[in-house]
C-alpha cells in the first residue's frame, strides 16, 4: 500500500521525500477547493517535486458552472505540463481532460457511487484513462474489499483528515463579519446548533464557496493493515487543517501499529477522531420509519380511503379501485394505528344519499358506520 | 411572419396520485413522482406499483408526461432490485427516469429502453459535463441549480441535449448530492432519502473575527421563484421548467401548476408578458407556503441576499387550503373533504382549474346526511351549494384570519 498526500511548501516535499512517498497532491488555488497555490508556486513546487522523484497530482476538484468553467481553462491549460496526473471530481473536468490532454485522470468519486456498477461505469466512459478511483468514505470495509478486488483500476481512501459534509458555491460567512474585515479571502468558523447534539463544526469560506467539515477528524489508521490486505493501494492522508502537521507521526503508526502510541497520539490531536462507516455502513435503517408504513399498503386488493367517519351513521369512502364498490363486497379497514375492521357492505348509498348497487372508481361510496374506524383508515376488499 | 415560440414544459412535482392529478388538471405538462423506493422522499407518500399504472394512465389521457425518479444514490443491496421495477415502469409506459446515479443508469439501461434525464443530485453544470451525461445515454439533463439561464442555454446548444431547469420552490443550498450532514450526524444518508434538513437549522458561530458569538440560519436557502425570468428560459430554449416539492401539499401542487402553465400559455399568445395578469401571478405564488422567495442564480450568481436568515415556520401562510372538492354536481352541491375548519359565511376562493379564482360567500352548508352545520370540523366532509364551473380535483383556500 502506498502513501498520498498533499504539499503546500518545500518544507512538505522533503517532508515526504523522507517519509519515503513518491507522488504528491499539489491544489492550484484557482482550481482546487482548498488549494492555496498560486501558477507560479505550482510550477516551482511541480519542478522541486519532479527533482526529487515525486510524482506530480493536480487537484482540480472545484465544481464548475459553465463560466467557471471557461474561466478555469486557461488555468489548467498553463498548468497541465507540471502534472503527472490530474485529479477531478465534476463530471465535466473528467470530460475536458479525456477529451484535451493526453494525461492520466485519478476520479474523485467521493460523493454517491456506492455500487459498483457505478464505478465500473466511470472507468468505461473514460475509455480507460482513469488510472486510479477514489473511493467514497461511507463504503464500509467489506464493500471496499469487493470494491478494491473487482475493479480494473488501483484505489484511493481517505485514511486520516477531515470530513467534509457540506459544499456550496454561495458565500456564507462573509456577510456575517463585519464591513471593515470583509476584504478577507478566506473566513472560517466553528459552528454549532441546539437541534444537534454535534459541536464546533469547522466552517471555511473562501472563493470557492463555503464549507463545512464534521466535528471529528476520519481516522483509519488502526485499520491500516488491514486495508493493505485487502489489496488497497492508495492511503490517502490529510493533515492541511493541522497545526503542526503530524504526518510523521501517523505514518509511522500506519507502518508499525501500537495501540498504546496510537492512544496517547489520539489525545494529543487536535480533534477527535472517527471511523465513520468503515464497520459498518446503516444509513438506511431508518428509513421505514419515516412513514406510517400502514398507509402504505396500497397494492392488490386496495378499495380507497375512509374520508369521514360519522359515529352511528356512516363510513364515507373514496373509492380509487377500478372495481368499483357494490353491495355484499366484504371489507377489511385497516386503521392508520394498525388495528383491522371487517365489515359486509349492507348500505351503500351515492353523494346524493340515494340506495345504489355500486359506487365506481373516483366517487363516494357511503355505507354504514363500523365502530373503531377513522378518517384515513383504508379500505381493502377482503375476499382476494 | 412571426416565428412560433417554442414553449418550455411546466414539470410539476406529485407526491402522490391525487397530487398528479390536481397538478395536471391545473396545467402541468408533465409530473414527476416516486415510487416506493429509489427516490430522495422517502417520507412522502409516493406511488405503489398499481398507482403508478393509474398515474399514467390519467396523464396520457390528458396529453402529459409522468417521469418516474430513480435519483438515489444507490448502494449494491438497492441495485439488485431496480431491474424489476424499471422492466415495470417500462411496460406501463413512463415516460422518462430521473437518475443520478451512474450505476443506475447503466442498470436502466440494460433492462429497458426508457429515456434517462440526468437529476440535478448529478450537479450537472457545464457543456463538458453534459457532454458526457449524453454520452452516457442521457437524453434530458436537470442542470444544478447553481447554473444562470444563460449558461444553460448555452450548455443546451453546444452539448445539443434537452435542458431542464428548477424555475420554483425550495432550495438545497449545497451543490445537489454534496451534503451529507444528515449521513454523519443522524445516521440517515440523504443522498437516499433520509435528508434532515440540518442546513435549516440555526446555527451559533464563533471565530468569525467578531467578539461576539454569532446566531444564524447561515446554511439555509431563500426559495425559488422564476416567474419574472420566463422570456429568458424561452429565449434560451430551455426545455423543460421544474416545479420542485413533492413533499408539498395539493394547494402547491394546482397552484404552481396553473400560474406557471399561464403564464406560459399568455407569453405564447402574446409575445411577452406586459400585463397586469403578472402582478395576479405573483400574488398567486404568495399564496401558498413558501419562504422568501429569490431568483438565486436564474440571472446573477446567489450571493448573501439569498439566504434565508430566518426560524422555519411551519404555518400556511396568509391563506390556508380549505380542501379539495371531492364530488360537484348541481343535485348533490359541492362535497368538500375539509382539511381546515371554516364556519358559515365565511368568504372562500374557489381555484378553477384555468382562469380566475372564483369568489364564494358560504349561507348555506350541510353535512353528508344532509343536516345543517354552521362549523366544519377537519377530517369530515361537507356539502356547500353547487356553482356552475366546479369540479372534483378543485382546491378551495381561505384567507387565514378572514
Amino acid at each position: 500500500m502506498k502513501f498520498t498526500t498533499y504539499g503546500r511548501s518545500l518544507h512538505d516535499l522533503n517532508l515526504l521525500k523522507d517519509q519515503g512517498v513518491d507522488e504528491v497532491i499539489l491544489e492550484p488555488k484557482s482550481l482546487s477547493r482548498f488549494g492555496k497555490l498560486s501558477a507560479e508556486e505550482f510550477i516551482s513546487l511541480s519542478q522541486r517535486s519532479r527533482e526529487l522523484g515525486l510524482r506530480v497530482l493536480l487537484e482540480w476538484d472545484i465544481l464548475m458552472t459553465e463560466d467557471v468553467f471557461v474561466a478555469c481553462a486557461p488555468e489548467i491549460q498553463n498548468l497541465l505540463p507540471y502534472a503527472d496526473a490530474i485529479r477531478v471530481q465534476d463530471p465535466g473536468a473528467l470530460h475536458w481532460v479525456h477529451t484535451q490532454t493526453n494525461k492520466p485522470i485519478q476520479f474523485i468519486a467521493e460523493n454517491g457511487n456506492h455500487n459498483l456498477k457505478a464505478l465500473e461505469s466511470w472507468i468505461k466512459l473514460s475509455e480507460g484513462r482513469i488510472e486510479r478511483l477514489i473511493l467514497s468514505i461511507e463504503l464500509s470495509k467489506n464493500t471496499i474489499a469487493d470494491y478494491v478486488k473487482k475493479l480494473p483500476v488501483p484505489c484511493e481512501l481517505l485514511g486520516f483528515g477531515r470530513i467534509l459534509l457540506f459544499y456550496t458555491p454561495r458565500p456564507l460567512l462573509s456577510s456575517l463579519v463585519p464591513a471593515k474585515v470583509s476584504q478577507n479571502e478566506e473566513f472560517a468558523a466553528l459552528g454549532e446548533s441546539e437541534e444537534s447534539p454535534h459541536k464546533g463544526f469547522p466552517i471555511v469560506e473562501n472563493q470557492h464557496g463555503t464549507f463545512m467539515f464534521h466535528i471529528k477528524e476520519f481516522c483509519l489508521v488502526e485499520f491500516a493493515h488491514e486495508l493493505k490486505e485487502m489489496g488497497l493501494t492508495y492511503f490517502r492522508i490529510d493533515q492541511r487543517w493541522e497545526v503542526p502537521p503530524k504526518l510523521q507521526t501517523l505514518m509511522s503508526l500506519i507502518h508499525v501499529f501500537n495501540l498504546e502510541q496510537f492512544e496517547s497520539f489520539k489525545s494529543e490531536y487536535s480533534q477527535d477522531l472517527m471511523r465513520g462507516f468503515y464497520l459498518v455502513n446503516k444509513t438506511d435503517v431508518l428509513f421505514p420509519k419515516l412513514k406510517n408504513s400502514r398507509l402504505q399498503k396500497r397494492e392488490g386488493n386496495y378499495v380507497g380511503e375512509v374520508l369521514e367517519a360519522e359515529k352511528s351513521s356512516h363510513l364515507a369512502i373514496l373509492v380509487k379501485n377500478p372495481k368499483g364498490l357494490k353491495e355484499s363486497d366484504i371489507l377489511k379497514i385497516l386503521h392508520p394505528k394498525g388495528e383491522t375492521f371487517e365489515t359486509k357492505i349492507y348500505s351503500l348509498k351515492n353523494i346524493a344519499l340515494e340506495p345504489v348497487s355500486k359506487i365506481p372508481a373516483g366517487e363516494i361510496a357511503i355505507i354504514q358506520f363500523v365502530g373503531g374506524v377513522w378518517v384515513k383508515s383504508q379500505v381493502f376488499y377482503q375476499d382476494e | 411572419m412571426n416565428k412560433p415560440i417554442k414553449l418550455p414544459e411546466v414539470l410539476a412535482p406529485a407526491g402522490s396520485l391525487d397530487k398528479l392529478k390536481v397538478a395536471i388538471l391545473y396545467g402541468a405538462n408533465a409530473v414527476y413522482v416516486g415510487g416506493q423506493k429509489f427516490g430522495l422522499r422517502t417520507a412522502a407518500e409516493n406511488f405503489t406499483l398499481d398507482e403508478l399504472r393509474e398515474g399514467l394512465s390519467f396523464a396520457h389521457e390528458r396529453g402529459a408526461k409522468v417521469y418516474v425518479v430513480l435519483n438515489s444514490f444507490l448502494h449494491d443491496k438497492d441495485l439488485a432490485e431496480l431491474p424489476e421495477f424499471v422492466r415495470y415502469l417500462e411496460e406501463i409506459g413512463t415516460d422518462a427516469v430521473i437518475v443520478s446515479d451512474l450505476g443506475v443508469i447503466q442498470t436502466v439501461r440494460e433492462h429497458s429502453q426508457i429515456p434517462v434525464h440526468i437529476s440535478t443530485q448529478a450537479s450537472a453544470l457545464n457543456v463538458h459535463s453534459a457532454h458526457l451525461w449524453k454520452k452516457a445515454g442521457a437524453s434530458r439533463i436537470v442542470l444544478g441549480r447553481e447554473v444562470s439561464v444563460k449558461e444553460a442555454g448555452k450548455i443546451r446548444r453546444e452539448a445539443e441535449i434537452e435542458i431542464e431547469m428548477f424555475v420554483h420552490g425550495s432550495m438545497c443550498m449545497a451543490y445537489s448530492g454534496h451534503c451529507v450532514i444528515s449521513n454523519f450526524t443522524q445516521g440517515r444518508d440523504s443522498n437516499r432519502g433520509g435528508c434532515a434538513h440540518s442546513c435549516r437549522f440555526e446555527y451559533s458561530l464563533e471565530g468569525l473575527d467578531t467578539l461576539e458569538k454569532k446566531k444564524a440560519y447561515f446554511m439555509s436557502s431563500k426559495d425559488l421563484e422564476g416567474l419574472r425570468v420566463l422570456p429568458e428560459f424561452i429565449e434560451e430554449g430551455i426545455d423543460s421548467l421544474k416545479i420542485e416539492g413533492r413533499m408539498k401539499s395539493h394547494l402547491y401542487a394546482g397552484t404552481m401548476a396553473k400560474v406557471y402553465s399561464e403564464a406560459l400559455r399568455f407569453y405564447e399568445q402574446h409575445g411577452h408578458f406586459l400585463s397586469d395578469d403578472l402582478l395576479r401571478w405573483e400574488e398567486e405564488l404568495k399564496k401558498v407556503s413558501h419562504r422568501t422567495y429569490t431568483q438565486a442564480s436564474l440571472v446573477e450568481k446567489a450571493g448573501p441576499e439569498s439566504i434565508f436568515n430566518e426560524r422555519e415556520n411551519s404555518s400556511d401562510g396568509e391563506w390556508k387550503m380549505v380542501g379539495p372538492v371531492i364530488e360537484a354536481t348541481p343535485e348533490a352541491g359541492i362535497i368538500l373533504e375539509v382539511r381546515n375548519a371554516f364556519n358559515q359565511g365565511d368568504e372562500l376562493e374557489i381555484l378553477p382549474f384555468s382562469g380566475e379564482v372564483i369568489k364564494i360567500k358560504v349561507n348555506e352548508m350541510m353535512n353528508l346526511a344532509m343536516k345543517p352545520v354552521t362549523r366544519t370540523r377537519p377530517s369530515t366532509l361537507v356539502r356547500i351549494p353547487f356553482v356552475p364551473g366546479v369540479e372534483g380535483m378543485q382546491l378551495i383556500r381561505q384567507k387565514v384570519n378572514a
